[in-house]
């Protein structure tokens, strides 16, 4: 065992010795700590940290934070947790026991910023806005981390100690920069002289700016400007006025506007609205209103009353005398007619000329006064007189009339109506109109023309014409029937054309107008002069038609007259076609000769009559002297009257002149018949009048007595046996009239039977004596009806037999009164049939007579034939020099005078004692 | 050595490591052997303390040192349980590491040789061996004994195959 052994044997013994010291564990700890808690031994609030490895007081924590933000000067509650190991809650608790005890401290969104923070941050925003001279707020919270509030309110109670600088709308700035953008918005406010926006002036200085500090330049807020603007406006550095906050009007302007206005007005005496405006000036009227309560505002200018007084002494002198004038001329240009005619009511003479009626405002600018008005229709009413025939016009206007009711009807038929009311009544529809015109064309301003109808609204409208406008409207209701009426009163008036037409060539000045403004006075003046002119036109046609009544009653006296004695010889000479029946050849001609003559005269005569007795309806002047007997008319002239009549009328009158050319006597006859019956059918009127129809009953009675008694001095005239007839036939009217197939002029005798006449359409038109509307009435033109030969054809004959001279005319007429003596049946032949009329009379007459006959008919037919052998034109063979023919002709007239006694004999000899009457 | 928990390992590793390799039979190199045990076991037995972890007194019985005797103790719910401990050097130390007996526990556990011979876990014969002639008496209470106290000492309490001295007493007291 040595030594060393033993030592490190008791050394191992001591240390299993040695007391090991006590370790408690953490969990013991805790217990400890809480039962000290427990009895009361700790009494304050004991903290543990986040690792639960340590207890903190609270004292303790404060401490901590408290160091811990005087270090950094700015701690957020999250690190301050971290930093310090003990849980935010705490921290939070105490960090406000801090703040709230330390005045230099803040808490603001968990964080913690001591005072000198703030202190030194603005000194570093110093340091910066000095280098910048501008530093937008918004900057300076995004760099620190903070709002933008919260540092501006920080910045605000450092600015001009820390901060040399000045914040303005989110944004500092220095001095120099502030003091540069004032002097910018300065000059720019200066330099303006036109009323301006103000944000359109900042938005340039803004451009500006940026243009001066490149890139680096931050965007100036408006409300920097504003505020700078509003501080110079304030220290009266700029002059001038500022409405609602952005419109800057700078006194300078509103003292060049208002001398303006001030020297344009006392110069001219009126303003218009459009140069006011042109001037900046909104609301021209209600400026001038305000500055010129004496003036008068209309439409589109301001006038100063002088001009009233001008324009009243104008008119005054043309009322005086007689004359017209347009206002426009004497107001200044820029007047338009709205404004005119608001002008012309406000004058007094206009105003006292009115009432008293004597003058007319037309066209809204043009005053035309009572005389000149009277002068016009005296003028025109005589060139109507000599220009429009009263019946052409009537034609043409019934044609017409349709087109222009289209158009011009509304006026036409509302002035007719309001025509009575009063003169100015009838102008005003015409004068809207006229305003209406004047907007579709808008004459360069558009607008006035816009506004027109709102201040056409407003405009005090004078009440009588209010009144007016309402009729109007009341009276557009029953308008059709207004309009109709009108129509066919003024049928055959002059038209509205003509009549401006008329005017313009009257009166010359009106040709200096300019095209429409002619429109908008003579369209008014037009109207207001056609009802006036319709009257007395219609009081002329009127007196006209009276004494036209007179003659077409004559004419168809004449024309029945004359129809009777041509229809019964031509009757009598188609009984004697008859006997020709047999011979084809000779028919035909003996029908195209009967035709030709005694159907064409008789066609003639009708178509000529009535064409007279159309013209005098119409009241074309027709000259007495060419109403005479003989009228012979080529078909071309016949085709033509035929034409010119109207209706079915022409029709039939040419169905009649055809048949004049063609071979069927039968159809002549028909085609007359019905002509005859067609024929007079007057214009169809629709206007009934009793009292007229009265009238007409009692002319229609007059007219058929005075029938009655030319037909009974007819028959007396005749001087021959039939008279006896007649004086029988009177006795029998009515039975006659029943029995109606005797052969005797069949008339009506009662009123009863003209009613039916009327019904059946067999017409005489009886125009009314009145002019106007006159009831259709119609009479017939009776064909005399005869079934043989009259005995004042034989007279006729024999008279002409007696008289005739003529070798080659003598030798038909014997020949017709032989068939008519014999026949009893009147003939009608051309030369070429009569050789066969002479050899039908060969068993009829004694051999001698036949003989005579002839023999005188051989030499007629040898001298006839020599006659056109030597000449072309027989009826001078007379003057022939040629030798041997003129011989021969001599020898064979000679041979035929000397045949006429015996011929003569023939007939006459016996015819005194043997008429042959037919029963 | 990841089989043993954290605090035996860094505790392992502070006990100072054994140079000497000489067994009983070498005479004056067991001599040498012998007092670098003595140092080891201070060491250890120091570090312990330190900790408030002392858990064992032993003491050799005989001079050559070659048996050892003492007593080992566990605190399980605040109670210490205390067993006699001996075991003999074997006369292949230090290649053979030697076997703790705690005779007191014989028959009572199956973690145990005939004779109170703990068993010790897999892990410590290759890590003994690996650590020839580095680790001595000290190491092998560390390693051996302390984990198995541990681990059997617990189940063996509760188990009731053992009693605490002071309930043995009172049941023997309630017995009498």
């Amino acid at each position: 065992m040595d030594e060393e052994l033993l030592e490190l044997q008791k050394q191992f013994e001591f240390a299993q010795q040695a007391k090991s010291s006590i370790r408690l564990s953490d969990r013991n700890v805790v217990e400890l700590v809480q039962k000290l808690h427990d009895l009361q031994i700790i009494d304050f609030d004991l903290l543990h940290t986040v690792s639960g490895k340590e207890y903190i007081t609270p004292e303790q924590l404060r401490l901590e934070i408290c160091s811990e933000v005087k270090r950094l000067g700015r701690v957020s509650l999250i690190d301050l947790t971290d930093s310090i190991g003990v849980d935010l809650y705490h921290v939070e608790r105490q960090a406000q026991v801090v703040v709230s005890d330390d005045p230099e401290l803040m808490l603001i969104q968990g964080e913690i910023i001591s005072k000198s923070y703030w202190d030194t941050m603005a000194e570093e925003i110093n340091e910066r806005l000095q280098e910048c001279s501008q530093i937008a707020v918004a900057e300076l919270a995004a760099q620190l981390q903070v709002g933008s509030e919260l540092i501006s309110s920080m910045l605000e109670s450092r600015l001009g100690t820390l901060i040399k600088g000045r914040l303005e709308g989110g944004q500092l700035y220095t001095p120099a920069y502030v003091a540069r953008v004032n002097a910018m918005v300065r000059g720019a406010a200066r330099g303006i002289t036109v009323p301006m926006n103000l944000s359109a002036l900042w938005s340039s200085l803004q451009q500006l700016l940026q243009g001066m500090d490149g890139a680096t330049g931050v965007a100036v807020d408006n409300s920097f400007f504003q505020t700078l603007f509003n501080g110079l406006l304030k220290e009266v550095e700029i002059l001038g006025s500022l409405r609602a906050g952005v419109h800057w009007t700078p006194a300078v302007f509103a003292s060049a506007q208002k001398e303006f206005v001030d020297s344009f007005l006392s110069q001219n005496s009126f303003i218009s609205y459009d140069s006011l405006q042109k001037l900046g000036i909104p609301q021209p009227m209600q400026y001038l209103q305000s500055r010129y309560p004496e003036g008068i505002p209309l439409v589109t200018m301001f006038i100063h009353p002088s001009m009233i007084e001008m324009l009243d002494a104008a008119i005054e002198d043309a009322v005086e005398r007689n004359s017209w004038i347009d206002s426009l001329t004497v107001l200044p240009s820029l007047c338009d007619s709205q404004d005119a005619y608001k002008i012309l009511s406000l004058c007094p003479s206009v105003q006292s000329a009115l009432k008293s009626n004597r003058a007319l405002i037309v066209g809204e600018s043009y005053v035309l006064s009572d005389g000149f008005i009277k002068d016009v229709f005296t003028r025109l009413d005589k060139e109507m007189q000599t220009t429009i025939p009263i019946s052409s016009a009537s034609k043409i206007d019934d044609e017409k009339h349709p087109i222009k009711e289209s158009k011009g009807g509304n006026d036409s038929g509302r002035l007719s109506e309001l025509n009575d009311v009063s003169t100015e009544c009838g102008n005003r529809p015409a004068m809207e109109r006229g305003s209406k015109k004047k907007k579709g064309k808008s004459s360069g301003n558009p607008r006035s023309s816009a506004s027109e109808s709102d201040l056409n609204k407003q405009e005090p409208i004078p009440s009588k014409s209010k009144r007016n406008q309402r009729k109007g409207k009341d009276s557009s209701v029953s308008h059709v029937s207004e309009s109709k009426r009108s129509k066919e009163d003024s049928v055959g008036a002059p038209s509205e054309e003509w009549i401006i037409n008329k005017v313009l060539a009257l009166v010359p000045e009106f040709e200096e107008q300019d095209v429409d403004d002619r429109e908008t006075i003579l369209k008014p003046l037009a109207n207001q002069l056609r009802p006036m002119l319709v009257t007395s036109w219609n009081e002329r046609r009127r007196v006209m038609l009276a004494e036209n009544s007179d003659r077409m009653k004559r004419v168809l006296d004449n024309l029945q007259k004359k129809l009777d004695e041509s229809y019964m010889n031509m009757q009598l000479y188609e009984k004697a076609l008859d006997l020709f029946e047999d011979d084809q050849a000779t028919f035909v001609v003996l029908h195209r000769h009967l035709l030709r003559t005694t159907g064409a005269s008789i066609a003639d005569m009708l178509l000529f009559n009535l064409d007279v007795y159309n013209k005098l309806k119409n009241g074309i002047p027709v000259e007495e002297s060419q109403n005479s007997e003989s009228v012979s008319l080529s078909s071309g002239e016949r085709t033509s009257i035929a034409k010119s009549l109207h209706g079915s009328l022409s029709v039939k009158a040419v169905a009649l002149v055809e048949s004049v050319e063609g071979k069927q006597m039968d159809i002549f006859m028909t085609a007359l018949a019905t002509l005859v019956e067609e024929s007079h059918v007057t214009q169809a009127v629709t206007q009934a009048n009793e009292a007229k129809q009265q009238w007409h009953e009692e002319a229609l009675v007059a007219t058929v007595t005075r029938l009655e008694g030319r037909i009974d001095r007819h028959r007396d005239d005749q001087n021959t046996p039939v008279a006896i007839d007649r004086g029988k036939r009177d006795g029998d009217d009515e039975a006659t009239n029943q029995v109606n197939g005797g052969n005797r002029i069949r008339y009506p005798v009662r009123e009863d039977d003209y009613r039916g006449f009327d019904q059946n359409g067999f017409n005489h038109g009886y125009h009314d004596g009145e002019g106007w509307g006159g009831r259709k009435r119609h009479r017939k033109l009776d064909l005399p009806v005869f079934d043989d030969k009259g005995p004042d054809t034989w007279l006729d004959l024999t008279s002409q037999v007696s008289m005739e001279n003529d070798p080659v005319l003598l030798l038909p007429k014997v020949v017709s009164l032989l068939y008519l003596k014999i026949h009893n049946k009147a003939l009608q032949a051309p030369g070429r049939a009569m050789s066969i009329a002479v050899s039908r009379l060969k068993d009829k007459l004694d051999d001698s007579a036949f003989k005579t006959l002839m023999d005188y008919h051989s030499a007629t037919v040898a001298l006839l034939s020599i006659l056109s052998a030597s000449t072309n034109d027989p009826t001078h063979f007379i003057h022939q020099e040629d030798d041997c023919a003129s011989d021969r002709i001599a020898t064979k007239k000679e041979l035929l005078e000397s045949l006429m006694p015996t011929l003569k004999g023939l007939v006459l000899g016996s015819t005194i004692t043997q008429p042959q009457v037919a029963s | 050595m990841e089989q043993w928990d954290t605090t035996t390992k860094s505790t392992l590793t502070k006990i100072p490591l054994l140079t000497t390799k000489a067994g009983p039979r070498d005479g004056a190199a067991w001599t040498q052997r012998l007092k670098e045990e003595y140092k080891a076991l201070i060491a250890y037995t120091s570090m312990n303390k330190a900790n408030d972890n002392d858990w064992f007194r032993i003491s050799a019985a005989n001079p050559e040192g070659t048996r050892w005797v003492g007593k080992c103790w566990y605190v399980h719910n605040l109670l210490k349980f205390e067993f006699d401990l001996q075991f003999d050097i074997p006369v292949t130390y230090p290649a053979t590491a030697p076997e703790l007996e705690l005779p007191e526990l014989d028959g009572k556990t199956h973690k145990m040789y005939r004779g109170g011979k703990i068993c010790l876990t897999v892990h410590f014969k290759p890590l003994w061996a690996k650590n020839c002639p580095r680790f001595g008496i000290a190491h092998a209470l560390c390693l051996g004994l302390a984990p198995w106290l541990a681990a059997e000492i617990p189940i063996l309490v509760d188990s009731g195959m053992i009693k605490h001295k002071d309930d043995v007493a009172a049941s023997s007291s309630d017995s009498s």
